[in-house]
């Protein structure tokens, strides 16, 4: 027999070689202005100037006009762009941005703001009537508002005092309203800009922040130059040191983390707990980690109490002191994040917490399904009453459950498997979450709800939340009709006494707990990880980046 | 030509054109209906995405606008017609054509797909080739863990392999990017090998095991003993038969990867009509997610009709006669 041939066999592997060195040719030259992917974290130095490469996992604004709709991802990039007209610090306390100083009236229904002297980046001045034309963008039915809208929604007008003040008459008096307008929903936007239609406006809104839109490609990037002219909240002009801000949309979590330790890009958002935990543990990463909690409510799972079987105050304790969710919070979140026992986020200075109302306690549970009725057990362990299972279905959003809590959840319906629930968990894609939920298709749920201030608790316990919007959505997910609850957070939102407010949001989260309508879990997750970066801070309203003092080094 | 001959082509374009509109108006409505379905309100698209809370008065402006106001049945016949008449209308989303989106979203993909099965064939042929004609005890033991190779290659999931090449070759030796950066052909080295690798393990196994036969059937016998060289027998007589039932299937192949092209589209950041997919499906942007399902659909259609071309080409057989009419 002759010797193999290798003529063919030379000739093809030749053939692959060449397509992949032809594909490769250029990776040595990458075309992005990321710096060199082998340069040492560790000897960081700044430097002025360069594009700092940012890396979002959240969804791709399909208009980049928080007005417009209003979700966080469209606050992150806002951020950067627009500005709103009062700020706040670490400590919930509320600060001058575009508006320098606020008046209201004794009967809390004017309040005069003055403002700022700033310029748009579009040459258009910020004056009164830009701040009538935001408010009025915001109330139009056309833009399609829902966040901004209903921050806005004791607000009935602006009038224009002269150009430097603009005051705001109110429906009824709002204890929320710096708070709202803290928010990058409500943020001031170049009337000129407005004025070009919402398509046009969509693409590259017009403010007066650190940075402006140039240009985007779907499903890629936004790309954010440095606004030369830039005034900071306490009037010094003083820009930005990048040069601009390349923002990526890169879905996949571990690919955004690889991308980061291999220098492609500098700031990540959304990392995966494990990710988070090892750049903690590992200080040769160079990685900086931002915990930035969001504010508002907490990640909680809210029970159904307006059908049963959650109808019952002693099932839904029963549950409640059954799911023993702290292992596994402290396993799957690798330590990044620490147990809730409060309906508000750990950033809201007036959260209340009581982690006595939530000790394991299986023998009670197993006591209080007995008392309730529920004596029976069927051949699964389910317990049973008058023929009915004690079943909980909970539709689990994949697009706003990370692994880890889906994960917490599974914990969960073994550990309160364990005293004869059965707990249905129903992964499905957002759209489909919603409408279970409209349908109340649902026993328990975990819905994430962001807003500034301890407000968020009227929009999720009051009564008024369990009517729906128009489109469906309602927001009070346990269903908690309570008329006393109700007065407190009637009187929170109007009182003009913050000690008053105080008071009253406190005794509000202290029914809201007692009742047993909800598990509190964690902090709605917001970590960011820095490589290759320094100075990136988060702004105190929604938890934000801000890049205004960033810079990359080498 | 003929006149039967005419007839004969000109049946044959009329076939293919009604297959391609059967094709589309079965996507349209099976996606439309699907995606309907599945729950989640299209209005909640135009206003933010899902969970909007916005007033009453926007709900109806923004139904009217995109005629979400009329019964499902009358949104159907408009969405159908809008496709048949090649305007696939606005996003409800994006608040732009979706033809436009379309027309930027498909190079990406497209230059994706055809490099994955460019490299595929190309590594399939060189396995098929190596495994077959290697002799000797190490050669064979070399073809046997080919073999195990494309078994354990056709099976791979897109986005296990895709995060392993991610940890090794970017985060590790650095020497691809991980994610895509717009004009840089290294960027689509990761993402292509994630394609092409489990796709040439199933070419490669029909590749070979066709080759196999053919070396061992009386043309190549022939061949051979007229005192053809081995290489000339491969070259001339026994690949051109092996590659027959590959070439039939790379229609289906390309669909496969147009599917893959999701996973990977996302996996690398990478823009494309596969991640176009999934951001409209989440918020049930009906017009792009038809759009787009009926664009990939007719590309299909049109791989079709090339694959049945190449295959004329490379079998003498199906020339013979009224090829054409057999081949539609």
């Amino acid at each position: 027999m002759r010797r193999p041939a290798l003529l063919p066999l030379t000739a093809t592997l030749a053939s692959a070689a060449l397509l992949l060195a032809a594909c490769s040719g250029t990776a040595g030259d990458d075309a992005s202005g990321a710096p060199d992917a082998s340069g040492d974290a560790g000897a960081a130095t700044p430097s002025a100037g360069g594009t700092l490469v940012y890396a979002s996992g959240d969804a791709e604004p399909t208009c980049l006009d928080p007005h417009v709709g209003g979700n966080y991802p469209q606050a992150l990039l806002a951020s950067q762009f627009l500005e709103p007209l009062v700020g706040r610090d670490a400590d919930g306390t509320i600060t001058p941005w575009l508006a320098t100083e606020w008046t209201t009236s004794d009967d809390g229904l004017t309040w005069d703001f003055t403002l700022a002297e700033r310029t748009f980046t579009d040459g258009t001045a910020f004056d009164a009537e830009a701040v009538k034309a935001n408010v009025e963008h915001l109330k139009d039915p056309a833009t399609g508002s829902s966040t901004g809208y209903l921050a806005l929604a004791k607000v009935d007008s602006v009038e224009v005092v002269d150009a430097q003040h603009a005051r705001f008459h109110l429906s009824e008096p709002d204890a929320a309203l710096l708070e709202s307008l803290s928010q990058p929903w409500t943020a001031m936007e170049s009337p000129t800009g407005i004025a070009r239609g919402t398509d046009a406006n969509c693409l590259a809104p017009v403010g007066t922040g650190p940075f402006v839109v140039t240009g985007s490609t779907p499903q890629q990037q936004v790309d954010l130059v440095r606004n030369d002219d830039y005034v900071r909240p306490d009037g010094t002009a003083e820009p930005a040191l990048l040069d601009g801000i390349t923002w990526r949309f890169l879905p996949d979590a571990a690919t955004r983390y690889a991308a980061l330790i291999s220098g492609e890009v500098q700031v990540i958002d959304n990392p995966q707990p494990d990710t988070i935990a090892a750049a903690d543990a590992d200080s040769s990463l160079g990685v900086e980690h931002i915990d930035a909690p969001r504010p508002g409510s907490v990640n909680r799972i809210e029970l159904n109490s307006g059908q049963a079987p959650f109808d019952d105050l002693a099932v839904r304790e029963a549950f409640i002191r059954a799911a023993d969710p702290e292992p596994g919070i402290e396993t799957l979140f690798a330590g990044v994040t620490e147990r809730s026992f409060s309906p508000l986020a750990s950033v809201e200075p007036l959260a209340y917490s009581d982690p006595d109302l939530f000790t394991t306690d299986v023998e009670a549970a197993n006591a209080l399904l007995d008392q309730a009725g529920w004596t029976t057990r069927d051949a699964d362990g389910v317990r049973t009453k008058d023929g009915n299972r004690l079943t909980v279905r909970m539709p689990v959003s994949t697009n706003q459950s990370v692994a880890a809590e889906q994960s917490l959840f599974e914990q969960i319906q073994a550990n309160v498997a364990g005293v004869g629930f059965e707990l249905v968990l129903e992964p499905m894609d957002l759209g489909a979450w919603y409408t279970a939920l409209g349908n109340k298709e649902y026993e328990a749920v975990s819905a994430p709800y962001t807003k500034v201030g301890p407000d968020v608790l009227r929009i999720l316990y009051h009564s008024d939340g369990t009517v729906p919007a128009p489109s469906g959505y309602f927001a009070n997910h346990a269903f908690v009709r309570d008329a006393e609850l109700d007065a407190w957070l009637d009187e929170a939102a109007s009182t003009q006494d913050d000690d008053r407010r105080a008071e009253l949001v406190q005794q509000a989260q202290q029914r809201v707990l007692e009742g047993f309508y909800i598990l509190p879990l964690y902090d709605q997750q917001n970590h960011f990880l820095v490589r290759g970066a320094t100075g990136v801070d988060v702004l105190h309203t929604v938890s934000t980046p801000t890049f205004v003092d960033a810079s990359l080094t080498s | 030509m003929s006149g039967s001959g005419v007839r004969a082509a000109a049946g044959w374009v009329l076939r293919t054109l009604g297959r391609a509109l059967t094709v589309v108006v079965v996507t349209a409505t099976v996606v439309f209906l699907a995606l309907r379905l599945a729950g989640g309100d299209p209005v909640e698209a135009v206003l933010g995405g899902p969970g909007s809370q916005a007033g009453p008065e926007a709900v109806a402006a923004a139904r009217a606008q995109y005629g979400l106001d009329l019964p499902l049945w009358q949104q159907y016949l408009v969405q159908l017609r809008n496709v048949l008449t090649l305007d696939l209308g606005d996003s409800y989303a994006r608040r732009v054509p979706v033809s436009d989106l379309l027309t930027a979203q498909l190079p990406a993909t497209a230059v994706l797909a055809l490099t994955s099965l460019a490299l595929a064939w190309v590594i399939a042929l060189a396995v098929a080739v190596l495994a077959t004609t290697a002799r000797g005890r190490l050669g064979r033991a070399a073809a046997r863990v080919l073999r195990g190779g494309e078994l354990v290659a056709s099976v791979l999931p897109h986005f296990w392999l895709g995060a392993v090449l991610i940890v090794v070759f970017a985060s590790t030796l650095h020497w691809f990017p991980a994610t895509s950066t717009p004009g840089s052909p290294a960027s689509l080295v990761l993402p292509t090998v994630t394609l092409a690798v489990p796709l040439a393990g199933f070419l490669g196994q029909l590749v070979r095991d066709s080759l196999e036969e053919a070396e061992s059937a009386p043309f190549a016998t022939t061949a051979r003993a007229r005192g053809a060289s081995p290489t000339r027998v491969l070259g001339r007589h026994t690949l051109r038969h092996a590659v027959l039932p590959a070439v039939s299937l790379s229609g289906w192949a390309f669909g496969s990867l147009l599917s893959g092209a999701v996973v990977v589209e996302v996996l690398f950041g990478r823009p494309g009509l596969g991640r176009l997919l999934v951001d409209a499906t989440l918020v049930r942007d009906v017009p792009v997610v038809v759009g787009a399902v009926v664009v990939v659909a007719l590309a299909y259609v049109v791989l079709t009709v090339v694959v049945e071309a190449l295959e004329l080409a490379l079998d003498p057989r199906r020339r013979a006669g009224d090829a054409l009419v057999a081949a539609a």
